[in-house]
């Protein structure tokens, strides 16, 4: 049975000349599991609006939209709620009260069930979540991963017929969101609910999807099984490819085997097997010419080495008296004009040493030295002014003003240059980052990716020479993260050293010069990237262990491609 | 700390009990009745708090009796048994010296039963009680106890982001301080606007806004529940009886005049003592029963 049946529907925003979604041809069975994919700003998430009236914002549509055979305007608001789930991109603020059972029973309450049912519907949501551990904890005390899964839950309670999800782990880190599409797995398969949401990491969602929608500009350009949504994408030769797993991208990228292109890692096991077959291997010489060579040589205890800019001594932290040690003896050093990468799991103390280079936090035992000074000596106007700067994690947490412009302005507003000047600088820094086109917005209007840029344009305005980023690639889609490493690049060239806190291990291994894996409180290892990834087993990029058992070194999609291409 | 046992019982019945206290320690001013409920408070308290309200009982509540029990003659000259007059010609009365110290006593004994009232009433059960009365009332309070850690976060947050480009209030002089100060409150504001519309749309997509919201609690009024609110109700009784029969009065001006202690009155005060102490004994005898069920296995 449909549940959905979209019929060329068309939607315009107001006072916008320009149509978000166009002539959409889509029917969803019952039971589906339909993943949407597509760059920001591509109106996935104006096409899920759509499919909940009551979310819909403004705007002209065009065509219709028939939800379980009737026109969507006749499901009343009760029907809509009760039927149609729908979890959106934050956590937080799904959530509307303080006790976790409270939230689970808010939209039973809403809909006027009595006590007793829902005290049934809750135990039962709370037995399949295994949320009873903590049914009775106040959210504020939940971690994220903890808080959508609430938001999930809270809405099975109401046993909807439909789940649509926008974006849901675009602000969880990989284990937790990994968790929550497996619940998701699990809803689909146990209660045969249909879901639909839109995802940028595709890498968890793909094998348990049943159909891949792919959007460019407001129109679905390919809508199959991911695998032949992928071979349509290889076809067109379209960049969303880019979006797709390591493994996908680098049958592409060899344009061979097609026809079974893989889409989990094991798959593309079989296919380099079956690729390589026959063929005679010629491994590539590892480039040991890269800047990651000051680290080799360092670590191996000679060679010419770069000034270092940030040294941690034994450094110890703590978040209060009685609290256990967040940073435990921390020793290590960046140098000069390095791109260095912090990798490791949640909690493991990575935005703490983050704080602690930043100075924003005091170590209790240790030091810390930025270009050779103590930090703790150093004034706040000596550490910001020419030397060092954050990118917080939210980048709304600098946005002070009404348009971007205004905003990059007030960066200057206490220093004493003379207004041509601070014109000149903003200037720079404009043309630099491409901000051109959003100077008269509203820093809120932007997407994500885009109030990322602007806040980058605000801390360079500090014109540091070191930037601390703290993982500066969450909820940013394929595209906008290849724009932020040739942000970050460019700095790097111009000799700004790079510390960045990271989860996204793909990113970090395609533009880290130096990696290093922290677990509890402290690093690890710590190695020129290619040697890093290359020396991990597990904590390493999918097409390291899609090709690891042929060829360790190959740690970057580029890379495997490469091999497949020199090996005839 | 043990859990203590009252504390699990239903919101009505915490609540009507330490109304029922407060109210008789405020109104009876009979000394057999004012000691019974200093009693039972103090009593009830140290099992609450343990070794913190002893502390605070010692450190602050005895201080504040005595300063309150002098003061009263010092500044009351009313009653007609002098026992000698003070440097400045002012009579001192042993009526206004007995009054302090009742005075003192109720005072006391109120901000005891306050401090068990704070640690037995929880924000739910508060909420809850509220919900009784007034549906959307207790809906907004549940957001606000939801808003206020969520905003306090982010306060922190938007600080230390502000503190990283060198614009916090811990930061330049006073004026510069002042002027992040208000930018810091001024992006708090933008943020929560901006996310609150979010929460609104999760509350509609969820239903909120129909007609005939009920309101769900964990609650459940039973049998332990029942008996312990008869047994409540029975004592008030018994009290009110007493009070409305003149077993309770008590006067102090002009001359100090008590009500005869009769048979009845003994039982007015011993149903006092039963009432007051009422979750001091629940609290013991679910420890022997706990104790002999766990000896048993």
């Amino acid at each position: 049975m449909e549940i959905y049946q979209l019929q060329d529907v068309s939607f315009t925003f107001p006072l916008s000349d320009q149509a978000t979604l166009s002539h959409i041809h889509l029917t969803i069975a019952s039971g589906e599991f339909i993943t949407i994919c597509g760059r920001s700003g591509c109106g996935k998430s104006t096409l899920l609006r759509q499919l909940k009236s009551i979310l819909t914002p403004h705007g002209k549509r065009e065509g219709t939209i028939r939800y379980a055979g009737k026109p969507i305007e006749e499901a009343d608001q009760r029907t809509q709620a009760a039927e149609i789930g729908f979890v959106l991109q934050n956590p937080d603020n799904g959530i509307v009260t303080d006790k976790v059972w409270h939230e689970l029973a808010f939209g039973l309450e809403s809909l006027g069930y009595d006590s007793g049912s829902i005290r049934l519907r809750v135990a039962e949501m709370a037995s399949f979540f295994g949320i009873q551990h903590w049914f009775h904890k106040s959210v504020s005390e939940l971690s994220g991963g903890q808080k959508q899964l609430l938001n999930l839950a809270s809405i099975m309670a109401m046993q909807p017929s439909v789940l649509i999800l926008d974006e849901p782990t675009s602000q969880l880190d990989p284990i937790a969101a990994a968790d929550f599409i497996e619940t998701l797995r699990k809803i689909n398969q146990e209660l045969g609910t249909t879901i639909i949401l839109t995802e940028h990491r595709l890498e968890e969602v793909l094998p348990v999807s049943d159909r891949l929608i792919v959007m460019d500009d407001g129109a679905i350009i390919a809508d199959d099984t991911p695998r032949r949504s992928g071979q349509a994408l290889f076809r067109m030769k379209h960049p969303m490819l880019a979006a797709m797993p390591s493994p996908m991208q680098i049958c592409a990228g060899v344009e061979a085997g097609i026809a079974a292109i893989p889409v989990t890692v094991k798959e593309g096991r079989q296919w380099l097997d079956t690729f390589l077959q026959g063929r005679s291997m010629e491994l590539p010489v590892v480039d040991t010419e890269s800047r990651g060579q000051s680290v080799a040589n360092a670590i191996a205890g000679g060679g010419k080495r770069q000034k270092p800019v940030i040294q941690f001594k034994e450094v110890w932290f703590k978040y209060g008296k009685e609290a256990p040690d967040t940073v435990k003896d921390l020793s290590f050093e960046v140098e000069e004009g390095q791109f260095y990468c912090i990798v490791g799991g949640n909690g493991a103390g990575k935005t703490t040493t983050l704080s602690l280079t930043g100075g924003l936090v005091q170590p209790y035992r240790g030091r810390i030295l930025i270009d050779g000074k103590n930090i703790a000596k150093m004034s706040a106007k000596e550490l910001f002014t020419n030397k060092l700067a954050i990118l917080p994690q939210n980048p709304q947490h600098l946005f002070v003003k009404k348009t971007v412009e205004q905003d990059l302005y007030e960066m200057l507003s206490g220093s004493p240059l003379s207004l041509a000047e601070k014109a000149e600088k903003v200037e720079t820094v404009v043309q630099f980052l491409e901000l051109e086109p959003l100077l008269t917005r509203h820093p809120y209007d932007l997407s994500g990716g885009e109030q990322q840029r602007a806040a980058l344009a605000k801390v360079l305005l500090l014109e540091p020479r070191i930037l601390l980023l703290d993982e500066p690639t969450k909820g940013l889609d394929g595209f906008f993260k290849e724009r932020l490493a040739h942000y970050l690049k460019k700095l790097n060239a111009e000799g700004v050293t790079i510390m960045m806190v990271s989860h996204d291990i793909e990113f970090c291994a395609k533009h880290g010069d130096v990696c290093a894996m922290f677990f509890d409180g402290s690093i690890i290892t710590e190695n020129a990237t290619k040697a890093f990834f290359a020396g991990n087993s597990f904590y390493t990029t999918a097409a390291n262990r899609m090709a690891r058992h042929v060829w360790q070194e190959g740690v970057t999609i580029e890379d495997v491609i490469a091999l497949c291409k020199k090996s005839s | 700390m043990m859990k203590d046992s009252f504390s699990s019982f239903h919101p009505i019945v915490n609540f009507g009990y330490f109304a029922a206290m407060l109210l008789f320690g405020m109104l009876l001013m009979h000394p057999a009745l004012q000691v019974i409920a200093l009693l039972c408070a103090l009593t009830y308290s140290i099992l609450l708090n343990g070794r913190r309200a002893v502390k605070f009982n010692l450190l602050y509540m005895v201080p504040l009796f005595v300063v309150m029990a002098v003061m009263n003659p010092v500044f009351n000259h009313a009653g007609v048994t002098i026992l000698f007059y003070l440097k400045n010609g002012n009579p001192m009365t042993m009526e206004s010296i007995l009054y302090g110290v009742s005075a003192a006593c109720m005072f006391v004994t109120i901000l005891i039963w306050f401090s068990c009232y704070n640690a037995v009433m929880t924000s739910d059960k508060f909420i809850y009680l509220f919900g009784k009365i007034m549906p959307a009332l207790s809906l907004i309070f549940s957001m606000v106890l939801r808003f206020v850690p969520r905003y306090k976060e982010q306060i922190k947050r938007i600080s230390l982001a502000q503190r990283s480009i060198g614009r916090d209030i811990t930061q330049g002089n006073m004026l510069v301080r002042a002027r992040n100060g208000i930018t810091i409150l001024s992006i708090m504001t933008t943020w929560a606007l901006e996310n609150a519309i979010e929460t609104a749309d999760s509350m509609k997509s969820r239903g909120y806004g129909l007609p005939r919201r009920t309101s769900f609690s964990l609650y459940r009024f039973d049998s332990r529940d029942r008996l312990v609110a008869g047994t409540m109700l029975a004592l008030i009784a018994i009290m009110v009886i007493g009070e409305a029969s003149g077993r309770n009065d008590m006067r102090f001006f002009p001359s100090i005049k008590m009500a005869h202690t009769t048979p009845f009155s003994i039982i007015v005060f011993a149903a006092y003592l039963l009432l007051g102490m009422l979750p001091v004994i629940i609290h013991v005898v679910e420890a022997l029963k706990w104790k002999s069920i766990s000896s048993k296995t």
